[in-house]
């Protein structure tokens, strides 16, 4: 009974730390700046050792989330992304008056939906921890009061996101009538998987997943969402809701009975086909850098699907699509952290630097900035010495190794295509004339912090992956 | 079996009608009536499945759908109050000017 509660202790401190931050702002009228910031620091990192250090045993309360090597890892993985987005969004937060108890509060609320959804075995816990996360979202996207898109973003997500939430949940409630198990694992092994009303329940599941990775055809709302939404949290909404579904989806797969995967595998197929090419292919006539960012996080997860396939057996495509999960999370923050850096001295009625032409020449004008964009792109495309080298090509390498050909070939041609668009971003942060020089805001210490430990993470994984690979084989053990 | 087999029917045709709501009526209103339909229709289908098992794990979770329901209704219905007081329009047709 005590390793139960020891078990949930990351959980503990993520909510703990959200309650308290709730109460600081409540009733601590005139605290020291910056409070409520360093209260959620240390939650998340608090969170983020006891995940590491201790380890509970087996599935506690009656099987309900699970303590294993897996999800502890996930849940590590999860606080780093919140702690990033915390730091970059420290000073874009004071300057669009956003940084509020809410705001902290809900980055530690959305973590923990994040840990639970990663940590389910139960669908009750799959369910609520998709929920806590996509509610705490809908608010933080909408969270810049003064900005028409963040409203305009919030209300589509909100809309997209609930319905979406409805199917999942829809879906959980057939699969429950037609085998009368609530364990993912149990009752994905039905002994009559041809069952119409099992098959009906497991296709609306993996719509409602669809829609919360943004995979093709349920992704529309995702440019208009990533384009609209203060860019931390973007970066927070494309890389942690995304990678705690890709990890409930790996769960879900490992665990499935063959026969059931029989029935899944082609659909996560085609899915991932669809995803791969028309993700890269809309990404080529984007003009907008969220937008641009939003269509190239499409296309990854299709390339992540792609190696799911392969997650049988073995375990190859389990290790690569974790390995790539850790490098797509830093990568992608990476991105959107170095548009919100350029984009803290712009006036309040514009929301962030956005359309490309603004980023003539912005190398020469934020060095730091432009250089943590310049290698998040670079690792997004796949180009050595990053991480998205090293990561793509063990996604790929398990792919073919499954024998799944057709699939890595379209991969292969996707992400040869994406190089494209990343370089022409470079190419207009470096090769164009500078536009009129806006006159620098002062950044603050954490934005530089974040951007120095993501350039150093995206090349030491680009160089000596060899550390991460071997965690992830003790996980998978 | 036979009587929860209709149950069951009964959420799938509140599901297909809620929606259908959120599709079809422009309203933002109406479609977060349609979205509490369907986490609705889901939790009928529950309570039925739950009598076809004789086991009570689909009802308790009835209850949390309750209590998802309501906490999205409420930051849902705090949006849309904003949305009206910035634009003066709950139509959702009205929100599109974020395009590429």
């Amino acid at each position: 009974m005590q390793s139960d509660w020891i078990v949930i202790l990351p959980h503990l401190f993520l909510a703990g730390g959200g309650l308290l931050i709730f109460c600081i702002g409540a009733f601590w009228k005139n605290r020291p700046d910056g409070t409520l910031f360093i209260t959620a620091l240390l939650s998340a990192g608090a969170a983020a050792v006891e995940a590491l250090a201790f380890s509970g045993s087996g599935t506690p309360f009656a099987g309900m989330v699970s303590g294993d090597s897996f999800s502890r890892f996930f849940i590590a993985l999860f606080c780093g992304i919140s702690v990033i987005t915390l730091l970059f969004s420290r000073r874009y937060a004071l300057h669009r008056r956003f940084s509020g108890d809410e705001f902290y509060g809900l980055i530690l609320f959305a973590t923990l939906g994040m840990a639970l959804a990663a940590g389910a075995t139960h669908w009750a816990i799959l369910f609520l921890g998709v929920e806590l996360l996509s509610i705490s979202l809908y608010i933080l996207i909408a969270i810049h009061k003064s900005s028409q898109a963040a409203n305009e973003a919030g209300i589509k997500y909100f809309i997209m996101g609930s319905a979406a939430s409805a199917i999942l949940l829809f879906g959980i409630a057939i699969l429950y009538a037609s085998t009368g198990e609530m364990g993912i694992v149990e009752s994905l092994n039905a002994p009559d998987s041809r069952n119409p009303l099992f098959l009906l329940g497991l296709g609306m599941v993996i719509t409602g997943f669809g829609f919360k990775i943004s995979l093709v055809p349920f992704h529309l709302w995702t440019p208009d969402v990533y384009q609209g939404a203060p860019a931390p949290v973007a970066g927070f909404l494309s890389t942690g809701s995304k990678i705690a579904m890709v990890a409930a989806l790996l769960r879900i797969v490992t665990g499935a009975s063959p026969p059931v995967w029989e029935v899944i595998a082609p659909v996560i197929w085609t899915l991932a086909a669809l995803t791969i090419i028309v993700g890269n292919l809309t990404a080529l006539v984007q003009d907008h850098i969220k937008r641009l960012l939003a269509y190239s996080s499409i296309a990854q997860m299709g390339y992540l699907l792609m190696a799911l396939l392969a997650s049988r057996g073995d375990g190859a495509g389990a290790s690569a699509v974790i390995f790539y999960s850790v490098i797509y999370a830093f990568m992608d923050l990476g991105a959107f952290g170095a548009v919100s850096l350029v984009s803290l001295g712009e006036p309040m009625a514009r929301a962030d630097r956005d359309s490309l032409t603004a980023y003539r020449g912005l190398g020469y004008e934020y060095p730091f900035a432009g250089a943590l964009l310049a290698v998040s792109l670079l690792s997004l495309a796949g180009l050595p010495p990053t991480g998205g080298f090293i990561g793509k090509f063990a996604l790929f390498q398990a792919a073919i190794g499954a024998d799944y050909m057709a699939i890595a070939v379209i991969g292969i041609i996707g992400a040869i295509i994406s190089i494209y668009y990343y370089i022409k971003v470079i190419a207009v942060l470096y090769m164009r004339p500078t536009r009129v020089p806006t006159p620098h805001t002062f950044p603050g210490f954490s934005g530089p912090v974040a951007c120095a430990s993501i350039f150093a993470l995206i090349v030491l994984m680009g160089i000596l992956p060899g550390s991460l690979l071997e965690v992830i084989a003790v996980i998978l053990s | 079996m036979a009587v929860y087999g209709q149950v069951i029917l009964l959420g799938m045709m509140l599901f297909v009608i809620g929606g259908a709501c959120v599709l079809i009526r422009r309203n933002l209103i109406m479609i977060l009536i349609g979205v509490e339909i369907m986490l609705n229709a889901a939790g009928i289908v529950f309570i039925a499945a739950s009598l076809r098992w004789g086991a009570l794990d689909g009802q308790a979770f009835v209850i949390f759908i309750m209590a998802v329901a309501a906490a999205e209704v409420a930051v849902g219905l705090a949006l849309i109050v904003y949305c009206q007081g910035r634009s003066g329009s709950i139509n959702a047709d009205t929100y599109n000017t974020l395009k590429g």
